[in-house]
């Protein structure tokens, strides 16, 4: 099976979309032609379009943006709607990682992706909702599955066979298995105020106001 | 003239040039925290949004949410807010940079707007004026954007 999976984060780093990428497709290798495509580092030029157009599978990861799909990623829907795919029995899947704590916040973004498969007339396979994106990276070498990337690799498990059958499946919204609360706290700690000093900047001016004149733009 | 009056306090964003979109860098927080990184004149979006007593958005529905454009300008504006979390509701939300709050209004076009569509833009209005901090939102649909041109609902 020629399977297409898309990656729409826009991160010129590694991102929570590409580990979470590295987690499943070893999950659905099995004989499968698969190419990975992020929109934002790869030319779509039309052979990469046609090979999604003509792919069995299509698996959109991303993040979600202002509890929706990044605009960058709208974009592409809107393009490859206008094409037209032929085949209508494509399967369209999503995994969709936020940066707060409970995955339940996708939602919205899940149905919009609900939505462009219908526009489509391509069939809903099934949608997973990802909470505590950045949290991720920090636990990479913990085995998927397992401790607090438990409830991730039950996810992905069960996507995973969805889509080697073919079958759609509920929406699934998963939380790290780590509590909530920690979690509130070591955002700061090991993610913000980290990145900051790298900058050279002191935790107070994480809060600085703007405060120049507006200009009509 | 969609709005009968544009005063001049008033801000109006629209594609008069390039946009470039948001690479997730959160240069906005942790680099030249309140300001957008990419510097092509939409990069002060958080500081507009901190001026506001209203922000009234006019967009072509796209699957239930905004057209690529509104949603490129709204991308680029989470330097509005902090990168601290804090719990509303039993959900994680972001900090407020700025004391001030808005009410937020959304006017959505387009030919075929299907009923699934208008619940999801529903949700997805309510969920942004959480994030937001809105004192109010309101959402109004339109079949044409020259029903709209005719005059918006306030
Ligand atoms: C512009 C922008 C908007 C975002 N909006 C939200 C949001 O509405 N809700 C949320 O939970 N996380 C939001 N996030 C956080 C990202 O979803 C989170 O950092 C995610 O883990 C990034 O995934 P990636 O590494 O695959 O790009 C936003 C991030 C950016 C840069």
């Amino acid at each position: 099976m020629q399977i297409s999976i898309i990656n729409g984060s826009p991160k010129l780093g590694k991102s929570t979309s590409d580990l979470i990428l590295e987690y499943l497709t070893p999950l659905i290798s099995d004989n499968n032609a698969i190419e990975i495509y992020n929109i934002s580092k790869t030319e779509m030029n039309e052979q990469r379009l046609a090979y999604i157009e003509n792919s069995g599978v299509i698996i959109f990861a991303f993040p979600l943006y202002i509890d929706s799909i990044p605009s960058h990623l709208l974009e592409f829907l809107i393009q490859l709607e206008k094409r037209q795919f032929s085949d209508k029995n494509t399967m369209v899947y999503c995994i969709v990682n936020n940066g707060f704590y409970e995955g339940r916040q996708n939602y919205i973004a899940i149905e919009q992706m609900k939505i462009w498969c219908a526009s489509n007339h391509l069939k809903w396979g099934q949608g997973v909702g990802v909470g505590a994106g950045e949290m991720l990276p920090f636990l990479k070498d913990i085995p998927l599955g397992h401790g607090p990337n438990k409830n991730l690799g039950n996810a992905l498990k069960r996507l995973s066979l969805n889509i080697l059958s073919a079958q759609s499946g509920e929406t699934l919204f998963i939380s790290p298995n780590w509590p909530r609360f920690l979690w509130k706290i070591e955002s700061s700690q090991f993610v913000w105020y980290p990145r900051a000093k790298t900058n050279g900047l002191k935790r107070s001016r994480l809060y600085d106001q703007v405060n120049n004149a507006v200009s009509n733009k | 003239m969609i709005y009968p009056q544009i005063d001049d306090g008033d801000v109006v964003i629209s594609e008069n040039s390039a946009i470039r979109n948001c690479i997730g860098c959160f240069g906005c927080w942790i680099k030249t925290p309140g300001k957008c990184v990419l510097k092509d004149g939409y990069d002060n979006m958080g500081h507009i949004f901190s001026q506001a007593d209203n922000v009234i958005i006019i967009s072509r529905c796209c699957y239930g949410g905004y057209s690529p454009f509104v949603k490129n300008v709204l991308d680029r504006s989470i330097s509005f807010l902090l990168p601290f979390f804090q719990t509303k509701n039993n959900e994680t939300h972001h900090k407020k940079r700025y004391k001030n709050t808005f009410k937020f209004i959304v006017h959505f076009y387009g030919e075929n707007i299907t009923s699934q569509e208008t619940d999801i833009a529903h949700s997805l209005i309510k969920a942004n004026a959480v994030n937001l901090h809105a004192n109010d939102s309101k959402v109004f649909f339109y079949h044409s954007f020259d029903e709209i041109a005719k005059g918006v609902q306030l």
